[in-house]
């Protein structure tokens, strides 16, 4: 059996996207010291990898690096990345017992100068899972510019141990003898802050994702609007071309039933419109046409950015998908319902985006002693309190932070971040003074 | 035993061997990688004049030709008249 390092800390958070860091940030202002545990390899989760945010069109990197860079120079946060949370035990009141692994980096962090000549040595070449396999990259790499920590990471799975790498290393941070660390925590308090998966469009073969390389996912066009874009301007993915007539169809795998996910994103109709702004401004002369069911403009600021977005000259028809196909010159064909016409009609453009919706993250819910975390229908994570208390789960002690209790957008998780780390704070102080 | 810094990789190559997949990966990359580059010595090319050239499909050029343009092989060049199509030509 692996030996276990014991560990103590106040609090645990679990997930290091948005919520995490912030819910994590309020607990180490207050005086706790905290553990953050992170699966990938930056802090950040899903909101640094994007462009803009919405309504604002504040730039999401402006936002996010510095609040990262808070999380990993606080004193009283410890940041645990490639690590997992395997297991946890309530031993009682107060007291969680967490396992942890943590897998190997290759690379001493400490020593890492992110100088790239690593990767610039490195002789192999995979999909890139940050530029969501537009590009390639190499298997000694810095995930992306802004990743926190700013250190080169090996791809094990993909290195041929060539070497190469260490022999290019001016620090002599690679290290190939690094192997996983096991803990043992003891915590008093615990926050999930595990977030969403994207929905999968491969789950509705109809609309072509996969088979037809110019229908991509609005992961894959924020990639591409972003500054730290994989290529010099939009192209499509099939052919390099600019494209001029650009669909999106909103609602992809969200208000589905036949996918199983009867529920609204709460984000597709807004990011849609968002990339749609952010694609005028790039390419002038592109036509940019969204396909909904219905436009949910219902938060601060939203139905002033839709009205916006029309102002902008952008097409909005409400139309339900039936089929995408595919013209010889990688053109595709939407065959739609016009819902306001009642009749079926065909649009050609040349890239579709598909706005994927939001699906739940039900990893938190395996990790505790007897199921004892409950989740909903959905597999989001029950809120036992939701008008009171939002943040308690069926665990007394354990909160949920953003998106792991259900679809939300960036302020709103921020939010649902502060209440987690309040009821984390008044259930370590209800405890303190006992 | 002591293992020397700046050769830890072949202590796990010899503890573990490389897997079959990661070789194979590699040596397909580095046959794109010569051929693409083979073809830009000659002239500049768009991705559908590469793709012809090469007998490889339009996607895969596409992915292969801008990682190449990422690593700093390849340089992206003018784009046609129709403001459809880059150029790409070798990094000299």
């Amino acid at each position: 059996m692996e030996e276990r390092k014991i560990i103590k800390y106040d609090a645990l958070v679990i997930g290091a996207g948005i919520a995490g860091g912030e819910a994590a940030i309020n607990l180490a202002n207050t005086g706790y010291k905290v553990l953050l545990v992170e699966k990938d390899h930056s802090l950040g989760g899903k909101m640094i990898l994007l462009s803009k945010v919405f309504p604002t069109l504040d730039c999401a990197a402006c936002i996010t690096t510095p609040k990262v860079s808070e999380i990993a120079r606080h004193k009283n946060i410890t940041v645990f990345t490639e690590s997992e949370v395997t297991h946890i035990a309530k031993k009682s009141d107060n007291d969680f017992v967490a396992q942890i692994s943590k897998k190997p980096r290759y690379v001493r962090v400490e020593g890492c100068t992110a100088c790239q000549l690593c990767e610039k040595a490195c002789p192999v070449s995979v999909r890139d899972e940050y530029q969501f396999g537009l590009i390639g990259r190499k298997a000694a790499f810095i995930p992306f510019s802004i990743a926190n920590p700013k250190a080169a990471v090996i791809d094990i799975e993909n290195c041929t141990l060539c070497g190469a790498c260490e022999k290019a290393c001016p620090t002599h941070c690679i290290d190939f003898t690094m192997e996983t660390e096991y803990y043992e925590l003891h915590a008093k308090t615990v926050i999930l802050a595990t977030g969403f998966n994207l929905f999968d469009p491969l789950e509705i073969p109809r609309f072509g994702y996969g088979q037809y390389k110019n229908v991509i996912t609005s992961m894959q066009m924020e990639r591409e609007i972003a500054p730290t874009r994989p290529y010099n301007t939009i192209l499509r993915p099939g052919d390099g071309k600019v494209p001029d007539r650009i669909a999106y169809v909103l609602c992809t795998g969200s208000r589905d039933n036949t996918v199983g996910n009867p529920i609204c994103s709460q984000i597709c109709c807004m990011y849609s419109m968002k990339q749609a702004q952010l694609l005028m401004g790039a390419l002038p002369m592109a036509d940019i046409t969204i396909y909904y069911i219905n436009i949910r403009s219902f938060g601060k600021g939203f139905e002033e950015f839709y009205q916006q977005a029309k102002g902008m000259g952008v097409n909005f028809v409400k139309g339900k998908i039936g089929k995408i196909t595919e013209k010889e010159n990688g053109n595709l064909i939407l065959r739609y319902e016009d819902i306001a016409e009642g009749v079926v009609k065909e649009a050609e453009h040349d890239m579709v985006v598909l706005s994927v919706g939001v699906k739940s993250n039900p990893s938190a819910g395996k990790i505790f002693d007897g199921n004892s975390l409950k989740l909903d229908p959905l597999q989001f994570i029950a809120q036992k309190d939701l008008l009171g208390s939002p943040a308690k789960t069926s665990i007394d002690g354990v909160f949920v932070a953003g998106t792991a209790s259900g679809p939300m957008d960036i302020p709103d998780s921020i939010l649902s971040a502060g209440s987690a780390s309040s009821e984390a704070i008044s259930y370590l102080t209800r405890y303190q003074s006992v | 035993m002591e293992i020397e810094i700046g050769k830890t990789a072949k202590y796990l190559r010899d503890k573990q061997g490389v897997p079959d997949s990661a070789k194979e990966q590699l040596k397909e990359f580095n046959r794109i990688k010569k051929a693409i580059v083979d073809a830009l010595k000659e002239q500049e090319m768009t991705i559908p004049q590469l793709a012809d050239k090469l007998q490889m499909s339009k996607p895969d050029v596409t992915y292969h030709l801008l990682t190449l343009v990422k690593y700093g092989v390849v340089a992206v060049g003018e784009i046609d008249d129709m403001d459809e199509y880059f150029s790409y030509k070798l990094v000299k």
